[in-house]
């Protein structure tokens, strides 16, 4: 006979059923009310870290998450256009040297000295291709690392290189006395001089700080920062609505107008880094004509593009590169929009009847890449040529075969974290340099190779313009726009935007 | 003819010879060029709607271009390759299946294990590793859905062909002296063609639908043709702010494949030998 006051089976599971249920969703629906808590900020993120060794990337937003923990010796900044020290107070360029004076009075979270043994130890780290850095390029005409004293540190090129500072953005700096103790469990406990100390790193890219209240830059206001890696656009949107997340990256441009009517959402968007434009392959007729190039750029209206397929969230370049370039130039002005001049200038080329052309892309690549191409062609074809759309997988786009084999005839593409002129005119027409456009012209390279030299940012900037005059004049390519960065914020959240895609928790603030 | 018991067939039958009048009159049905770009009327919702303009019927895409116009040049990629795959995965699959199971031992291994390769992959897989290798356009999508159907009418007509050669009009007309391929051609293929045509209804609906799929992954036809199924992938972003870029190329193509469907259905029924005795 049963007993009446013993649990059943099916009774006992269904109330443990009900517990677990309870357990698991608990925390969801307690975030849920609380978002944004004056402790603590939750960021969705579309890349936080492929891995927890910190030199084992170069991508800009990554940069962002891992400064939290290590610092860099200098910084650019978009806004001023120049380099800011972090972790060095001075800098000169003398010859093939560079010396940096380090700032006094830093500390590793584990309470040792940051000096200039840390910098030499962590470039060695950065050098270190086999064990698994990706940033070894940028140091490979740096012949030594010298260390005179704790606080100065020499840098010496194979040749003067005025534009060593971009190559030393984003290199940040381990202790070497952590590096001496852990050996090669080094990169399992991140030890920095950061605002945030390391937690915890999830594979599948989640990323924990908490603060470090002993900043030499002064404490942060929030206590701990949480990065969770959510690829998917429509999963992010709607982590924030819902308020699992206080904070995410690339909200889509037609989602903009629908988010800005939530009631405790912001959305904050600025112009970005990454600069779209149409390249040309001189290499193949009939780009190695001027008359043509110069049709093609008649014949693209990318105010249009950006007006309609953008929602206007975007900004038409007005020369080689975006007004927030160094070495933009607002005397230049990009070709106007004008489909009958551009049929003229063709019929003076020798196509009184059309152009046939090729544009290559690779579908899904950028933002709406389809669609633009697809206007891009119809707007071709009114001045006058005859578009042959082709989407190319990334990999078969952008190899050997494709773009950097020099084998793409036009193609359509984005630079990304383009904040100096000459990552743009050295990398696409330069003679040698790439095989992305086979450009090639004496005088062009020889300005590119005399800023490069120049110690002085002002005459740097100068030459930058004359190149980007001439760039614009031979029509090399067809500049269109940069996209804006829109980021969607939960209301009682402050934080400074910035054009480079870093995140910075210690530059946030949460409202009461 | 026109009993309840034809419902079906006429049902079907009648949307699908809608939808190749479709294809084939779409200069002229079509109000616009399914290319031509508004793009200050993008998105224009359909007319019968507050926004709507008189111009467009069922509205604009993300490039203005017309939807209605779209969808019915559109019409032409799904019919076209879903027959032609249809005719060709049938000529082949008939031909191989009917070799294997009329002479079997080493005709029938070889075919037999060439087709439980294809059988052991997802239908839709090959389809994708095939386009993947050939590239975009309408004669490799024909030739990759080929690829990927013929498995289907060689093992139901080798089946029916191994019942068939056991038959005694068989027999006689060998006995006759007929030759193997005057028989399999005039006496086994003949007979297998009710099932066949089932199979093949059936398979059309199917293939437009892997068209579709293709299309909204990026491996179909090139981007400048319109199809229901690229339709969707492009829709697929505005789903919230422009729900008929998705809707009508939807329907489209749920309406084509129900029409199919019911004429592969209706087809069933006159051929069923069992169904046709109870009449």
């Amino acid at each position: 006979m049963k007993k009446p006051s013993a649990v059943t089976r099916r009774q006992f599971l269904k109330e443990s059923a009900t517990l677990a249920a309870g357990a698991a969703l608990g925390p969801y629906f307690l975030r849920n009310a609380d978002a944004a808590s004056r402790d603590r900020v939750t960021i969705f993120h579309s890349s936080v870290a492929d891995s927890i060794h910190p030199y084992n990337h170069s991508s800009s937003p990554i940069y962002g998450n891992w400064q939290h923990v290590i610092e860099p010796l200098i910084e650019y900044d978009v806004g001023r256009k120049d380099y800011i020290g972090v972790l060095a107070e001075s800098w000169q360029f003398q010859g093939n040297k560079w010396a940096f004076k380090l700032r006094k009075g830093v500390k590793f979270h584990n309470g040792a000295t940051f000096t200039s043994k840390d910098v030499a130890f962590s470039i060695e780290k950065m050098r270190d291709e086999k064990g698994g850095s990706l940033q070894a390029p940028n140091f490979k005409d740096v012949s030594e690392v010298q260390t005179p004293d704790d606080y100065t540190v020499v840098f010496v090129t194979k040749q003067p290189n005025a534009v060593f500072l971009d190559r030393l953005d984003n290199r940040f700096m381990l202790s070497k006395e952590a590096g001496d103790k852990l050996g090669d469990k080094l990169f399992e406990n991140i030890v920095g001089t950061g605002p945030y100390k390391f937690v915890s790193y999830q594979r599948g890219g989640n990323l924990v700080f908490t603060r470090n209240d002993d900043y030499w830059g002064g404490k942060a206001a929030i206590k701990e920062v949480i990065f969770k890696k959510v690829t998917e656009d429509a999963a992010r949107l709607a982590a924030l609505e819902s308020g699992q997340a206080d904070f995410i990256n690339n909200v889509p441009d037609h989602e903009v107008a629908r988010l800005k009517k939530h009631p405790r959402v912001r959305v904050d968007q600025l112009e970005g880094l990454r600069m779209f434009f149409l390249a040309f392959n001189f290499a193949f007729k009939p780009w190695d004509n001027k008359l043509v190039r110069q049709a093609a750029n008649y014949s693209v209206d990318a105010a249009a593009i950006v007006r309609n397929i953008f929602d206007g969230i975007g900004y038409p370049c007005n020369g080689p590169v975006g007004a927030n370039v160094l070495g933009a130039d607002p005397k230049h002005k990009r070709y106007p929009y004008d489909p009958q001049k551009s049929k003229q200038l063709l019929a003076q080329a020798g196509y009184p009847n059309g152009c046939d052309i090729q544009l290559y892309y690779s579908a899904g690549r950028y933002p709406k890449d389809r669609e633009v191409c697809q206007v891009v062609a119809a707007q071709m074809v009114k001045g006058g040529f005859r578009v042959e759309l082709i989407s190319q997988e990334w990999a078969l786009f952008w190899d050997k075969q494709g773009v950097n084999g020099g084998r793409l005839p036009f193609y359509y593409i984005g630079r990304g974290s383009l904040t100096d002129a000459d990552t743009l005119y050295d990398q696409y027409f330069r003679t040698g340099t790439t095989k992305r456009t086979n450009y090639s012209n004496a005088e062009l390279d020889k300005l590119v190779e005399e800023q490069q030299r120049t110690p002085d940012n002002k005459k740097r900037v100068q030459i930058l313009q004359q190149a980007g005059k001439s760039i614009m004049d031979e029509a090399l390519f067809i500049p269109l726009y940069n996209l804006a960065d829109i980021y969607g914020v939960a209301k009682n959240l402050e934080w400074k935007k910035r054009a480079d895609e870093k995140v910075k928790a210690w530059d946030m603030k949460i409202k009461a | 003819m026109l009993s309840i018991r034809y419902l079906k067939l006429w049902v079907g039958g009648a949307i699908l010879a809608l939808l190749v009048v479709c294809g084939v009159a779409a200069p002229l049905i079509a109000p616009r060029d399914p290319q031509a770009q508004t793009l200050e009327d993008r998105l224009r919702p359909p007319r019968w709607t507050d926004n709507g303009m008189q111009a467009y019927f069922l509205g604009t895409d993300n490039l203005g271009r017309d939807m209605l116009s779209r969808i019915v040049y559109g019409s032409r990629i799904s019919l076209m390759v879903g027959a032609a795959t249809v005719i060709f995965a049938g000529i082949v699959g008939c031909t191989l299946g009917a070799i294997a199971g009329y002479f079997g031992s080493t005709a029938d291994e070889i075919v037999s294990k060439i087709s439980e390769i294809f059988l052991a992959f997802p239908f839709l897989l090959i389809a994708i590793a095939i386009m993947a290798f050939l590239g975009q356009g309408v004669g490799n999508l024909i030739m990759a859905l080929m690829l990927s159907r013929w498995v289907q009418y060689c093992r139901v007509v080798r089946g029916e062909v191994l019942s068939l050669k056991e038959r005694d009009f068989i027999t006689a007309a060998k006995a006759l002296g007929a030759k193997d391929a005057y028989v399999i051609f005039r006496h086994v293929i003949p007979n297998t063609v009710a099932s066949v045509t089932v199979i093949a209804t059936f398979g059309m609906a199917i293939v437009i639908i892997t068209e579709a799929s293709l299309s909204f992954l990026g491996l179909g036809v090139p981007v400048h043709i319109p199809t229901w199924g690229s339709m969707l992938a492009e829709g697929r972003s505005y789903i919230n702010r422009a729900p008929w870029l998705t809707i009508f190329p939807g329907l489209a193509i749920f309406i084509t494949v129900f029409g199919i469907n019911l004429l592969g259905d209706g087809l069933r029924d006159i051929f069923d030998p069992k169904l046709r005795r109870q009449r």
